[in-house]
């Protein structure tokens, strides 16, 4: 084509616009085609029962998430905005080994599941609380709280063995992973929550609270989006009746236990009841369920992600896993 | 997520949220009754939330932020892109941009409740017998005449774990969706959640001399009970001779596995 005359200029104008019209439509036909050859797979793709399963089972625990959350995030923003640095300082023991059973056992005291336990841990560590007692508390609030204790109490009736042995291995094991934290546990792990952080004399607190309120809230959720994702997968793939082939090796059936309640991430409001129905394991299996699930589950680790940083969350929960089905066994043996 | 997205996003998820839980009864489909005070009391928050947003944000426009705004507590707002997806200050989460999925959906699409898909892969579970005294059998003994309205709950813990033979002998009605088996059989079951739908748990009864239904179909069966097994061994399965079937509209509450309103027989 010659180039420099006018003619050719517009010419080679042209052209350079049809290309580019046609590289950019070619994409766009190519998927034009594909759905109008492929409609009533796609269309049907998405009304398909398993599809329609996954995606109830996921709004389910997004929807059901979702208060747990925002009280969860609307006690650490009034920590954040509201309570004092020295007051932490004050109530906890000033030894870090010392505080971690306090604070495990403060857990009692947050109604609620695990989602509202992660905000909170973070806001603590934020207002200066050291990490290993502020991880304890992570750990023990949502399984020992009062409104989870009297679930399991009505979930396994006639069994109150059930009940203390729960309260007390999930003491345990925030407990241990408390000091085992203070023990390995390193600050290059943990990404420690930035948020909106500390208060400055003279700051407005109210909009302080609404924009720690909010950034928690949305960052929190979006990680609850991606555990509940990945919670309904497993749950519509994996069928529960799969489980039974395990379930007469008693130490197998401790394990398989302790995982389910991983991928399951059953809100820990529930799981007593989910434990109670898990006919044919033994009493211990079924503990082990109820303490596993409340600390380590998929959507937790997405949480806790979001909130502490990838490489803490994995190291974490697997240290959590191994400690809690280690507390269970001792509990159940002792207790059931 | 810039601010103006934010504020759209707390908005939707509290419109969404009403929407399922006061101005109808979708919720049912994925909790159970006893959360929709929270979520109820979730919505308005979060639009009360968005609503103090937008108004000091800006809305729709972001508006841009005075020194004086942004307050003192937020010094890290300058260097917010310190690790992927985690800014602060001016600019929200990244990942928020995921709830945009359940806002949407809740509003918009919501999806339906679990139903044979679930019932078909799980394995039936009949609730236990109550703690009985040196044997005594503590269900209590069903009227002796007419059809006697069940519920699946009921009628299954009968069927597996009663050994002092209630069912003998009645005509009972059951309301459920249908569950196709193997073989050409089919279920009449019911999803039973305790907290939200990733807990549910199955109750089925096996359905003998009628013609299979379409699945998920919700229907009121009649007939008399169908024993198999020996009952309080665990080794039982429920079971139903039936007589009649009538379609029936799937329920508001279609976990709530209760003794279906009477309807003519």
């Amino acid at each position: 084509m010659a180039e420099g005359d006018a003619p050719g200029n517009a010419t080679g104008a042209v052209v350079r616009v049809t290309s580019h019209a046609l590289v950019a439509a070619l994409p766009v036909a190519a998927l034009g085609v594909v759905a109008i050859l492929f409609a009533p797979e796609i269309s049907g793709g998405l009304d398909h029962r398993a599809v329609a399963a996954w995606r109830t089972v996921f709004t389910a625990i997004v929807i059901q998430g979702v208060p747990f959350l925002l009280l969860g995030t609307l006690v650490s923003a009034a920590i954040s905005a509201f309570v004092p640095a020295w007051v932490f300082t004050r109530v906890l023991p000033r030894h870090p080994a010392l505080a971690v059973p306090v604070a495990g056992a403060a857990g009692a005291v947050l109604p609620g599941c695990e989602c509202a336990s992660v905000p909170v841990a973070g806001s603590l560590m934020r207002r200066g609380v050291t990490p290993a007692a502020a991880l304890a508390f992570l750990l023990s609030a949502p399984a020992i709280n009062p409104v989870v204790l009297i679930a399991t109490y009505v979930a396994f009736p006639g069994a109150p063995a059930m009940v203390l042995a729960r309260l007390l291995a999930s003491l345990l094991t925030s407990v241990a992973m408390g000091w085992l934290w203070l023990r390995a546990g390193r600050a290059e792990w943990l990404r420690l929550p930035k948020g909106p952080a500390g208060r400055a004399p003279g700051a407005n607190r109210a909009e302080e609270f609404r924009l720690s309120l909010q950034h928690d809230f949305l960052h929190a959720g979006g990680f609850l989006v991606v555990g509940a994702a990945a919670a309904a997968t497993f749950n519509v793939v994996v069928p529960h009746s799969a489980l039974r082939l395990f379930s007469d090796s008693p130490w197998l059936s401790v394990l398989l236990t302790a995982l389910l309640a991983v991928v399951l991430a059953v809100c820990s409001e529930a799981d007593a009841f989910v434990a109670a129905s898990l006919t044919g394991f033994s009493p211990t299996a079924r503990l082990t369920f109820m303490v596993v699930g409340p600390m380590v589950d998929l959507k937790l680790i997405a949480l806790q992600s979001g909130t502490f940083g990838r490489g803490f969350a994995l190291r974490f929960s697997s240290a959590t896993w191994v400690m809690a089905v280690v507390c269970s066994a001792l509990m159940g043996w002792w207790l059931l | 997520m810039k601010r103006n997205i934010q504020v759209l996003l707390l908005l939707f998820l509290g419109v969404g949220l009403l929407h399922i839980a006061l101005l109808t009864d979708l919720y049912l489909r994925y909790v159970r009754a006893g959360l929709r005070p929270a979520l109820i009391a979730s919505g308005v928050l979060l639009l009360a939330l968005g609503a103090v947003s937008a108004a000091r944000d800006g809305f729709p426009f972001d508006r841009p932020r005075t020194g004086r705004d942004r307050g003192d507590g937020h010094g890290d707002a300058g260097h917010d892109q310190g690790h992927a997806g985690h800014g602060h200050g001016g600019r929200g989460p990244r990942v928020a941009w995921l709830l945009y999925v359940p806002a949407l959906t809740i509003l918009f699409i919501a999806p339906p409740a679990l139903g044979s898909y679930t019932a078909a892969r799980g394995d039936a579970e009949a609730p236990r017998a109550p703690e009985a005294a040196a044997g005594d059998s503590l269900f209590p003994p069903l009227p002796r005449t007419g059809v006697v309205p069940m519920s699946l709950n009921d009628f299954t813990g009968r069927a597996v774990w009663d050994t002092g033979g209630t069912l003998k002998g009645r005509t009972v009605r059951l309301t459920g969706f249908v569950t196709p088996g193997r073989h050409g059989g089919w279920y009449i079951s019911r999803l039973v959640i305790s907290c939200c739908a990733a807990d549910a748990q199955v109750r089925k009864v096996r359905v003998h001399g009628a013609t299979p239904q379409r699945a998920d179909t919700w229907v009121t069966v009649t007939g008399t009970w169908h024993p198999t097994g020996k009952p309080g061994a665990g080794t039982a399965s429920p079971a139903l001779d039936v007589t009649a079937v009538r379609r029936v509209p799937e329920p508001v509450d279609p976990y709530n596995d209760v003794v279906a309103p009477r309807a003519g027989n």
